[in-house]
């Protein structure tokens, strides 16, 4: 059976386009334009949906975006409003949270216990026995509402756009279309967002003359260069108008997101209609009149055959007109104007067959409209920071303050007749205006304060708009009978009631204990009526109870939309593709994607400490300092001391944060007067930079320093071993590599194989005689390949990450972040000497000072008893035969030039002691021994190496 | 002490919901609604999990009724209500490590000790790794936990897939999953139930909770600050928006207000507020059996038995009162969750909220006495409040009955900022959940 009906003036379907998809395994049709819901209903289907907790069959109450039973699910969409989303020739659409079937639903039977499953019974059961619970759990998950996520489900493409308008107006009825037209005829650049599928709000279920009107501000605002948005809604509005728009009308997003920063917030989001509290409200076969009339005059569907009417308003009235002219049958007007009520909606559970009137009288109807009054959704405005106040006269809330920069018109703002609405609506549309003008002189003024001012700055230009008036409406909320408040959360209002009666009786505590407002609307349709249950239950006012604080977003928006296009980079070095072709294992270090060997690090190892070897450390953070004031930041940011460094040295150094915790360490060198260049470990690169950055801004603005990071300007390669010094001389030829004429820890500047402006300095992690090249990025792969080329008969070869680390464990150097943690402090390191307290204030000092003379953990070389154990890195030191936590381990490897394994690890005082027998729980419970060593260093203690 | 009108407290059972279904009875209040006494034995402000705990733990453990604990706005208005309702004792120090672990015993037998359902679920709790450091420091608080006989270990990627099929497991070329830390003792509860059972159990036994009660101002006399406050001093009471109270003991349970309250009593604490910001998906059928935690991406994860993903992150990172979310927030949660589970794209974010978070320089709380006589504080629970609550106030309640500092909380006093001794769990610091 259809229930279409002949073409309708204001329809919005096109009939000339069927379109075929399927429901619950089954084919129906519809019209382009159609929603799910109207086709559903055109196809007269009038079940959709199983509530949340008693599985009562529900059917199309709004049928729009904010239906509470119109959640289905769409493919592997799940939760879709089909209220709003459109018919697709082909869709698979399935009713959600109904097992086995829609028609038969198991679950049904929570209904027929009902009485028992009051808001919160589970608070008040299943708390013995406890063992018990997780098997309940489980039985209630099953429970859980809402559709199913395909785990397989693509990303999908969801960029961002971000906009600077001078004025957003959220809502595209007349209201928002009038604004909209007089801010843009007076310059300013409008953004109109309209969350439906095309402009016009209820005029576009209108009659004859709303539909000129609608065609007439049509036209305007079309030919007035406004950026029209349909489909889209402001879903939050953050400070300083940061205003978020989420558009689901983009030609390839599924959903995009707009970011847009608004000088002015226009908010004319119109009215949502409540629906009314009395028993059986929930039947398929109650409506609200915004519904009936939007299913009659867009979509060409008869709701119905016999209706009664329950209306308090013009709308309600409207809605008689509409049902008669399509020829159902209006059995009854109950007009709550004159005092008449309606008590119960009864019929079987899956429709509705009369109507019980609060003078007795049951009239039999298939269709049951009120229309009770509106809600005004003030959210934009509550993100603002504004609170609505009730008004008694006619039954809602209104904004309460004003905003300089967030200004409401329309419905939201009043009533009035539809000259007054637009009155006020255009006088918004000129105050927006020109208030963004205002707005945009400030900005250029702040931004531009070395030019000349010109002119003076415009007066602010006051809110001279006439208020409207507010029409008288019944107070109507609840009937004398219970019924269903929040329809997606099956919460009514006797729960609520008993709620408030068991102490939760603030709104805030009762929408948590019974979770009504909770659900996918956010309170849009339940909010008020709850409001009003817990206000009659408290003997209280509406005002008095206040409501709940509306959050972002406004209306849900995809995680898709949100994340974008999920774009985490990764950054690799210009020698990145050489290392891919030669079979390196990548490792992710921080940003960073770097070898981690080539094979077999051992061999990179013993090869690197027999002839040279080769690694590519480009993620080394570095910062060129320049500047008269350099060695005033080196500092304060290192420990030790820099006035002195002379230009061609380098020299190491460890900074701590305030509290004297090691923040990270490395070397500068003074490449001339009044240049530097920083390195700093690979992780902390940006966090040095932030935190030179930080204290120049901040407390020290008068010196002359400037630093810029170019950890990517350069590749960095350290080329180490006993014949890297034979090695490099063949590639440079205007730097003298003599060991007079360039010694450890030197810097030089010069060309490396032809490329010009390369800095080296003598210094390496591995401990072997070392050179690090930094070299123009551009050039990277080519140095690397030549040196290879060129030290072929020297043995040359590439290590990577894990041969160094290897390397530098034997030579006992620490890894800030790894041998180190959150709170180990510099004296632990056992290089006090690099700790100047001597010097001017610097960062960490004072800590530092204090914890010279302190006893604290010290980090020292361990090695097992049996040097065929290597302790999992975190293996815990504790003292013999017990639990009790001495230190831990916190590196170890076995060490190929050793032969055996070796460690670093962080010991309380008492176990610090050179030749201390430590005793290491191995991370599969055994407990070996080990001792500590005398140096930090297993091999080289006396650096022989690294010098010669 | 005057006459105490103690409620009958009504036994919450299965057979008692079908009996009052079946008469259509409604319960008795859960906690009553009295007029403000001039005077008390001990105040507690904050209505948060803290405050309610030490009122009713001083109540059930110590016979110390004559209370009154206060709140600006409802109970469980503050963190109490805004947390992401997880539980876990796998910390990285001894101290934190028995602390924590005593309150998940709470925790465990709460829905008994409390009679009402706190629906703790026990569904275990995964940290994951996505770097070889963040792998180390998983072994660093396995090994220490093993120690502490708490069950916690490191997992492959493998076993992380079994728990929580979401999980994109392939080798990801920014984030690879590389192991986790599972701790199966771990998990949520239902934070509401926990404020409202525990004053619902001290409501039975005497102490009165005072919803929208402001406190304006600490009395104090003999301190060394200006009006007889600070060091030195004793307090005598409070001020209060319905009045003014003695008392001779005042506690400070207010988190992300604590200094606000302190200052009031003359005692600065080393303590920022900033704001944590969390959000909510629409519910969808269950998928995600665990909790799941990304310090890397800064964002832990779990689903309500209702359906709905509930997402945290870390604290923002400048000190504020404002508990209004920001769009940046949402922005980057959904971008690293998406990292992690990209199957998820299409479910809709609901809702997102802030809270405030009482942080201290070592990630650690400050309980106990302070140099006013009197004036208790129980303050500086960051990101880590909730799960710490039961043990709080069982610690707390036992501190003010014999004024002296319990064992388990004698590394939190205040003196440590003074002496040095810091608390380690800073040690490795991560998302804190």
């Amino acid at each position: 059976m259809t229930r279409r009906l002949p073409a309708q003036a204001g329809e919005v379907i096109n009939r000339s386009t069927p379109l075929s998809f399927k429901w619950d395994g089954g084919n129906l049709s519809a019209f382009e334009g159609d929603t799910i819901a109207s086709a559903l209903l055109a196809n007269d289907k009038r079940i959709v949906s199983r509530s949340m907790k008693y599985h009562r069959p529900r059917g199309y109450l709004t049928a729009d975006f904010w239906d509470p039973n119109g959640f289905v699910q769409v493919g592997d969409d799940p939760n879709v409003r089909s209220g709003h989303r459109l018919v697709e020739n082909g869709m698979t659409i399935d009713p959600q949270n109904v097992w086995p079937s829609l028609d038969y639903d198991m679950k049904a039977a929570n209904g027929l216990v009902g009485r028992f499953l009051t808001a919160g019974f589970y608070y008040k059961t299943f708390i013995k026995p406890q063992a018990m619970w997780p098997v309940y759990e489980k039985v209630l998950a099953r429970f859980a509402p809402g559709g199913t996520v395909d785990l397989d489900t693509p990303h999908g493409y969801h960029d961002k756009r971000y906009a600077h308008p001078d004025v957003v107006v959220a809502g595209g009825g007349p209201a928002g279309m009038a604004a909209a037209i007089s801010a843009a005829s007076l310059g300013a650049r409008v953004m109109l967002v309209e969350h439906e599928h095309a402009l016009g709000g209820h005029l576009r279920w209108g009659n004859a003359e709303d539909r000129r009107l609608l065609d007439e501000l049509r036209g305007k605002v079309e030919g007035a260069g406004v950026e029209i948005l349909t489909n889209s809604t402001v879903t939050g509005r953050y400070e300083d108008n940061w205003t978020a728009i989420v558009q689901r009308s983009h030609p390839i997003a599924v959903e995009r997101l707009i970011k847009a920063r608004a000088k002015v917030l226009v908010v004319a989001p119109g009215l949502i209609e409540r629906p009314y509290v009395f028993t059986g409200n929930d039947k398929p076969g109650v409506m609200l009149s915004g519904a009936v009339r939007r299913l009659i005059n867009m979509y060409a569907v008869k709701p119905g055959e016999r209706a009664v009417v329950f209306t308090g308003n013009a709308d309600g009235d409207a809605a008689i007109v509409d049902l008669e002219r399509v020829g159902v049958t209006v059995a009854r007007v109950v007009d709550a104007r004159q005092g008449e009520n309606i008590v119960v909606a009864k019929g079987g559970a899956k429709a509705l067959d009369s109507v019980e009137l609060s003078d007795g009288s049951v009239i039999e109807a298939d269709l049951l409209v009120t229309a009770v009054g509106w809600t005004a959704p003030t959210s934009l405005l509550n993100m603002a920071g504004d609170r609505p106040v009730y008004h008694a006269g006619s039954a809602r809330f209104y904004p309460s303050a004003e905003i300089h920069n967030v200004l409401a018109t329309g419905g939201i703002a009043g009533d009035g007749d539809a000259d007054q609405l637009l009155a006020h609506a255009e006088a918004t549309g000129r105050l927006a205006a020109n208030r963004a003008a205002a707005v945009a002189h400030r900005v250029q003024d702040l931004t531009a304060r070395a030019l000349p001012v010109q002119g003076p700055e415009p007066t602010w230009p006051e809110d001279d708009r006439q208020s409207l008036p507010r029409d008288s409406h019944p107070a109507l909320f609840r009937s004398t009978t219970h019924g269903i408040v929040d329809y997606s959360e099956d919460v009514d209002s006797k729960d609520l009631v008993a709620a408030a009666k068991e102490g939760y009786d603030s709104v805030e505590l009762l929408k948590r204990y019974t979770t009504a407002t909770m659900g996918p609307s956010q309170g849009k349709l339940e909010t008020v009526n709850t409001v009003a249950v817990l206000a009659e239950a408290r003997g209280e006012t509406i005002q008095e109870v206040g409501t709940t604080v509306w959050r972002p977003p406004y209306a849900p928006i995809t995680l898709g939309a949100l994340g974008g296009r999920v774009f985490e980079p990764v950054r690799v070095s210009s020698i990145q593709s050489w290392h891919e072709a030669n079979g390196a294992t990548p490792i992710l270090a921080g940003a960073w994607v770097r070898p981690d060997h080539y094979g077999d690090p051992a061999a990179e190892v013993t090869n690197t400490r027999t002839n040279v070897g080769i690694i590519d450390v480009t993620p080394l953070g570095k910062l060129d300092l320049q500047g008269p004031d350099v060695p005033k930041l080196l500092n304060h940011l290192y420990t030790n001391k820099w006035s002195q460094l002379p230009v061609g040295s380098v020299r190491y150094g460890i900074m701590c944060a305030e509290d004297g915790v090691v923040l990270d360490d490395g070397v500068t060198g003074r490449l001339s007067d009044n240049r530097y260049l920083m390195t700093t470990t690979s992780s902390g690169a940006a966090t040095i930079w932030e935190w030179a950055e930080n204290w120049l801004q901040t407390e020290h603005p008068d010196w002359q320093v400037h630093v810029t990071p170019v950890t990517s300007g350069f590749t960095s390669i350290n080329v180490a071993g006993p014949k890297s010094r034979a090695l490099v001389s063949r590639l440079v030829d205007n730097v003298d590599l003599g060991p007079d004429a360039f010694d450890y820890m030197q810097v030089r500047s010069g060309t490396v194989a032809g490329v010009p402006n390369c800095f080296m300095w003598r210094i390496g992690f591995t401990g072997e005689l070392s050179f690090e090249l930094h070299v123009p990025s551009g050039h990277g792969l080519h140095v690397w390949t030549a040196l290879l080329e060129m030290g072929n008969d020297l043995g040359v070869k590439p290590f990577g990450l894990e041969a160094q680390r290897i390397m530098r464990l034997e030579k006992g150097h620490f890894i800030v972040g790894q041998d180190t943690d959150g709170l180990t402090k510099a004296p632990s390191l056992g290089m006090n000497g690099l700790i100047k307290l001597d010097k001017d204030d610097f960062a960490g000092k004072p800590e530092l000072a204090w914890a010279m003379e302190q006893s604290l953990p010290s980090l020292v070389a361990i090695q097992t008893t049996d040097p065929a154990e290597v302790p999992t890195e975190a293996s815990q030191i504790v003292r013999a035969g017990t639990n009790e936590i001495l230190g831990r381990i916190t590196s170890s490897r076995m060490s190929p030039t050793l032969d055996r394994s070796i460690c670093l690890g962080q010991v309380l005082p008492e176990a610090a002691p050179a030749g201390t027998e430590l005793t290491i729980v191995m991370i599969d419970g055994r407990r070996i021994t080990a001792r500590v060593m005398e140096h930090q260093a297993h091999f080289d203690p006396e650096g022989q190496r690294l010098r010669g | 002490m005057g006459v105490l009108q103690k409620s009958k407290p009504a036994r919450y059972s299965a057979v008692g919901l079908v009996r009052r279904g079946l008469r259509g009875d409604t319960w008795p209040r859960v906690w009553r609604e009295v007029p403000l006494k001039k005077s008390y034995d001990v105040v507690i402000i904050g209505g948060g999990v803290h405050g309610l705990a030490t009122a009713y733990y001083l109540a059930t453990n110590h016979g110390i009724t004559d209370v009154a604990v206060l709140d600006k706005a409802y109970l469980g208005s503050g963190g109490s209500g805004r947390n992401t309702a997880i539980v876990r004792s796998n910390y990285l120090t001894p101290e934190g490590v028995a602390f924590y672990d005593r309150s998940l015993q709470l925790y465990k037998t709460m829905a008994a000790d409390l009679n009402m359902n706190v629906m703790f679920s026990e569904r275990g709790h995964m940290t994951l790794a996505h770097t070889d450091g963040a792998l180390r420091t998983m072994h660093w608080r396995a090994e220490v936990n093993k120690l502490q006989n708490i069950n916690s270990s490191v997992i492959d990627p493998a076993e992380v897939k079994k728990l929580a099929p979401s999980l994109d497991t392939s080798s990801h070329p920014r984030y690879p999953i590389l192991g986790a830390l599972y701790h199966p003792p771990g998990g949520t509860i239902r934070h509401d139930a926990v404020v409202w059972g525990y004053a619902r159990g001290a409501d039975a036994r005497g102490v009165e909770m005072h919803q929208k009660t402001e406190v304006l101002d600490i009395t104090v006399e003999g301190g060394s600050g200006p009006d007889g406050k600070g060091p030195g001093g004793t307090v005598t009471g409070v001020r209060t928006s319905k009045g003014d109270i003695s008392a001779p003991i005042v506690v400070n349970c207010t988190a992300g207000w604590a200094t606000l309250i302190s200052d009031m009593a003359g005692v600065r604490l080393p303590i920022s507020t900033r704001p944590l910001q969390a959000a909510v998906t629409e519910p969808v059928k269950v998928f995600l059996p665990t909790v799941v935690v990304s310090g890397s991406l800064h964002v832990y994860v779990s689903q309500t038995d209702r359906g709905e993903l509930v997402f945290g992150a870390s604290v923002d990172p400048f000190n504020n009162y404002s508990v209004r979310g920001s769009l940046d927030f949402t922005e980057e949660l959904a971008s690293h969750v998406l990292e992690l589970m990209p199957g998820i794209s299409r479910m809709r974010l609901l809702r997102q909220w802030a809270g405030l978070c009482d942080m201290t320089p070592d990630y650690s709380p400050v309980m106990g006495f302070t140099p006013v006589q009197g004036f208790l504080c129980d303050v500086g629970w960051g990101t880590y409040g909730f799960k710490a609550g039961p043990v709080s106030g069982e610690q707390m309640a036992y501190c003010i009955a014999t004024n002296e500092t319990p064992e388990l909380i004698s590394a939190f006093n205040l003196s440590r900022f003074a002496a040095g001794e810091l608390v380690g769990e800073k040690g490795a610091a991560a998302v804190g959940h």
